[in-house]
Formats: C-alpha cells, structure tokens, sequence
C-alpha cells in the first residue's frame, strides 16, 4: 500500500478520483487549493484507489495522508 | 589494485574499478598518474608489503577533460575497501594543494570504507582534519566535484558535503556521517547504509547529492558534462560552445505552455528547454524541491544558470528546501561567472505555522542573500506571478537585474487579487446587500490595478516582450551585460543567513 500525501497545507477543492479505480504514476487524484493556486495531488506509483481519507472542503496539512493506492 | 579476485567482486556490484572509472572521465591517453609507487608503511617505519595496498587504495593523478586540466582523486574499493589510509592521503592532499596553486578543478571519484582505522585510531587524531579546511579553501577558487560511486562513510563525507557538484549512482552509492555499524554502536539504530544514506535519500529527501544516476558510466559522464559549463578557476570565464541555434529563434506558442488561468498549474520545464540552445538542460536537484528548477544551460553558446520556478510543483510557491536550492544555485553560479536567467511565476514564500516552525524567514532570507550578493550579469523575465517576497527573490527591480521584463500574462503584485480582496476590503464585502457581487466588482478593480503594462509606465521593467521573443530577449540582455563590472564597499564578508 502506498501513502498519497499533501504537500503542502491546502483546502482540498476537487476529488477527482474514487475508490476502486485504476491510476497510473502521476494520475491527479484530487486537485488542493493553496496559496491561490490549484496543486494537483498525484499518485507516486500506478495502481488502484483502496481509500480516500479527506473530503472536498477540507483543509489538510503537509504531509497527510489523504489517499491510498494499491501498487500494480 | 587489489588482485583479479577483488576486481571480479567491483565488477559484480555493478561498480567498475578505480582505473576504469579514470579511463572513461579523462580524454583519451591524457591521464598521468601521480603516486603510482605509493604503499602502506607499518606504524613501526617499516617499508611494509608494497602488495598489500598498491597506490594506497587511490588513484591520483591529472589528465583532461574536453582539453582542459582537471585533477582527480579514484578510491580503489579493490585495495582495503578504498580505505583513507595515511600514504594514500597524502597523494590526495597533493593534488589539493596543486589544484589550488594552479587553479585547476579538483574530482573525487568516491568508493571507499572511509579513514583506515588501524592508521587512525587514538589520540594521533588530533593532527587531523586539514582536508575539509582546505576544501573551505578551495571553495568558489575551483569547481570540486564529489561523484558518489559506492560508500563514503563517517567523517569523510564531508568530502562531498564541501563539494560543489555531487551525482550519485543508483543502489551502490551512499553516504553518511556514521556507517550502519557506528550507528548500531552509537545510537542502537538498525539501519543499512544504503537504507540511511542511499540516493533515494540524498537526491530526493535531504538534497545533499545532486543527481542520481543508473550506473557508473552515467555518473562520469554527468562529471564531463557538468564541468563543461564551467571555467577551470574564478578568475576564467565558462567555455562556449558553438550552437547552429540561431540567438534570434522566435517561438511560436512558447505562451500557450502558460495557462491562461492563473491557478492552474503547468510544467515550467518545457518553457526552459524550448529556450535554450539545442533545447539541452542540465538539471541540478532535479527530484528535490521540485517546486523550483535550477538547471545549466546555453544561450548562444554561453553558459547560465536558470532559476526557474515550478508551478507543477506546490503551485511553485516557495518554501524552506527551494529556497535553499534556489540560494546555493545562485551562489555556485556568481562564484564561476556564469550568468543568471530567472524565470518567473511565483504565488509567493508559503505561509503559515509549520512554514514558520520550519524557519522560513531564515531559509528564505538566504535566497535573498544570494541573489543580492551575485554580481554576474543576471536577466529576469516575468511569465505570470510574481507575487510578494517571491518576485524579490526571483530578482526583482531592486535586486539589480540587467534586463527585466514581462510577458503580457504577467502579474507583479504583493498579492494576488483574490487575496487582496480579502484582507483590504472585507467590512465592504460584509456590509454589502449582496455579498457576492461587491466580491466579484472588488476583484476586478483589483484585479485592473495588477497589469505588466503599468509596472512598465512606471520604467519600473525593461520592456512588456512578446514571448515568442523571449530567447533574444534574453541572449541580447545576457551579451549587454557581458562586460559588467560591480565593485561593492571592501567588507570581510557578510553576514549571510544560513
């Protein structure tokens, strides 16, 4: 299981992914507001979405874990 | 070396030996080696066995690289792990000396266990250390390179800690201020050294090491092409290189690469290699501090450094380890002559409690530091945000850029308008019957005041470019300033934050 985590302090505006689905490394999984900018969270390796641990609106911290995907 | 055994055994690792390594560094026939005789002594003064540690465990000598001189220090794993023994350091402090009294680069090719103990155990110790003081001394004198091609243990890592240049080699390499043993002896940790001081660590979480490369090969080969952007000593300027890349190239849809949307992101690498000459870049830290790219590269034959931000990255907004990227890059690059391209589109320096808790004003001071103190000819353009302490830092108008200018997209302002709105006008938007319009009106009376063209009436750019022009621009900018000369009031030395 790998971590997906935000790097940096950010509202998660958009999940763009769900549970069950197929990413492959560096898919957009969910897309955080954060100094004014959109800032794509990616997968690190391609696999598949076990869970997805914030919600849109949330604000998340550095280094949260806020997605984790399956390893092909 | 250490016999067909110990050369068969490198050879399994994936390593090639001290003397390969050399043959693929140096231009072909021009390496001479210098302390071949060289062997371990017993403590009591004994000639010793002169097989049992041929040339000490290190290969040292000069040859050239692309014609021009270059000393090189190779441990040979294959003879006592490449351990430091006392004879073989006095070969390396040799071509220390020689490599500042003749203002001649200085390459490490590092494999080796670290200090021979058995030399260096007991209170002896307290005549030693001279190498680091003299790197200190060699620094910003001479390009020092420190390629990791296997383990650099304990103290001797500082070796590459002081060097300006440090690729490392994918699985074989490491290094740390302890091995594992001391570790597990010190601290009671278990670990690896590959685990504790690998590249997965270094060039991805610590930003010691530079590059990570797939083998040895690769690593020389990074050795060649990074000192081919610099002079052979601070007094010299870099090599050009000849280029069929007209200086004039305009390109078409160089913008399009910028959304037009000021908060998505894009790949701000793609704008830096269709600027340069045969679109080649060199990049420094590639997988560390991604939010800012520091690469070498060429503008009609010439030799810069590009500081670029990365809004693929965090948005490109800057924090403590981009600062330090950016604040090193800039200062290597003023201590060679090489000149400096900054590629703007910064949201700013993050903020909030854990950028404070991590020292951002301290970190981000340097970058400030560097920038200021760098007197080579330095040109910045304007692609989007320039937002706050991030455009200072970028060398903005008062940091003495030669040429600054602005991309029609681009936004230099203390904030963006959204923030702006928010902190200025909130009692208005509150008061309001309906919220969301004044919000919407605010912003774009805001949004009317943030325009390139303005910054420009005011003479405080250059000039607003077309950004198909942005490589003239640059290389014409870069050519005005070639004989720029800069003398700063006499000082010891600053008081530079660190």
């Amino acid at each position: 299981m790998t971590d997906v985590k935000a790097e940096l302090v950010g509202n998660l505006w958009k999940i763009v992914t769900e549970v069950g689905q197929q990413v492959e490394e560096d898919d957009t999984l969910m897309i955080l507001e954060s100094m004014k900018m959109e800032i794509p969270i990616t997968t690190p390796v391609a696999g598949v979405v076990k869970a997805i641990l914030a919600n849109e609106g949330d604000v998340v911290q550095e280094g949260q874990t806020v997605a984790v995907v399956e390893p092909a | 070396m250490g016999g067909a055994d110990r050369i068969e055994q490198q050879h399994a690792k994936n390593k090639l030996t001290a003397r390969e390594r050399i043959d693929l560094l140096f231009d072909a026939a021009t390496f001479r080696e210098l302390g071949l005789l060289a062997h371990q002594h017993t403590m009591s003064g004994d000639a010793g066995d002169p097989d049992r540690s041929p040339a000490d465990g290190v290969v040292t000598g000069e040859g050239l690289i692309d014609g021009r001189r270059v000393y090189c220090a190779a441990y040979d794993f294959t003879v006592m792990a490449g351990s430091m023994g006392m004879i073989g350091e006095q070969k390396v402090t040799r071509l220390r000396h020689k490599a500042l009294l003749n203002r001649i680069p200085m390459v490490w090719l590092l494999d080796s266990a670290g200090a021979r103990i058995q030399e260096a155990a007991g209170s002896t110790f307290a005549g030693s250390g001279a190498l680091f003081y003299e790197q200190v001394q060699m620094s910003g004198v001479v390009p020092q390179v420190a390629a990791m091609l296997g383990p650099c243990a304990a103290g001797t890592a500082y070796i590459p800690g002081l060097a300006d240049f440090v690729p490392m080699v994918k699985e074989t390499s490491s290094m740390a201020l302890g091995g594992a043993r001391l570790v597990r002896a010190a601290t009671g940790e278990e670990t690896t050294d590959h685990a504790m001081g690998g590249s997965q660590v270094h060039c991805y979480v610590s930003g010691v090491g530079d590059v990570e490369v797939d083998d040895d090969a690769a690593c020389i080969a990074a050795v060649r092409e990074y000192l081919s952007f610099f002079p052979s000593n601070n007094r010299e300027t870099p090599p050009r290189r000849e280029t069929d890349d007209l200086r004039t190239r305009r390109i078409e849809g160089l913008n399009k690469l910028v959304p037009t949307n000021p908060r998505a992101a894009y790949d701000m690498r793609k704008v830096v290699r269709r600027l340069v000459d045969g679109e080649h870049v060199f990049e420094i830290k590639p997988a560390w501090a991604r939010n800012i790219i520091t690469a070498f590269a060429r503008f009609d034959g010439s030799a810069v450094g590009i500081v670029a931000n990365q809004p693929m990255f965090k948005g490109g907004a800057l924090d403590i380890d981009a600062a330090d990227k950016a604040a090193r890059f800039i200062t290597l690059c003023d201590a060679f002559n090489i000149p400096l391209v900054f590629l703007e589109d910064v949201p700013g320096f993050i903020v909030g409690t854990e950028m404070e808790r991590q020292g951002i004003i301290r970190h981000g001071a340097k970058m400030l530091y560097a920038v200021s103190e760098a007197t080579v000819p330095k040109v910045t353009v304007v692609l989007r945000k320039a937002y706050g302490a991030g455009y200072y830092v970028m060398c903005g108008r008062g940091y003495q850029p030669d040429g600054l200018f602005a991309w029609p997209s681009a936004e230099i302002s203390v904030m963006g308008p959204e923030g702006a709105v928010e902190i200025l006008f909130p009692k208005q938007i509150a008061a309001s019957d309906d919220p969301a319009a004044t919000h919407q009106e605010l912003l774009t009376t805001v949004r009317r005041t943030i325009d390139p063209y303005i910054a420009a009436s005011w003479a405080y750019v250059d000039d607003v470019i077309d950004p198909a022009d942005t490589r003239r621009v640059i290389i014409d900018a870069l050519e005005g300033a070639a004989t720029k000369r800069l003398s700063r009031p006499w000082r010891k030395h600053g008081v530079r934050p660190v």
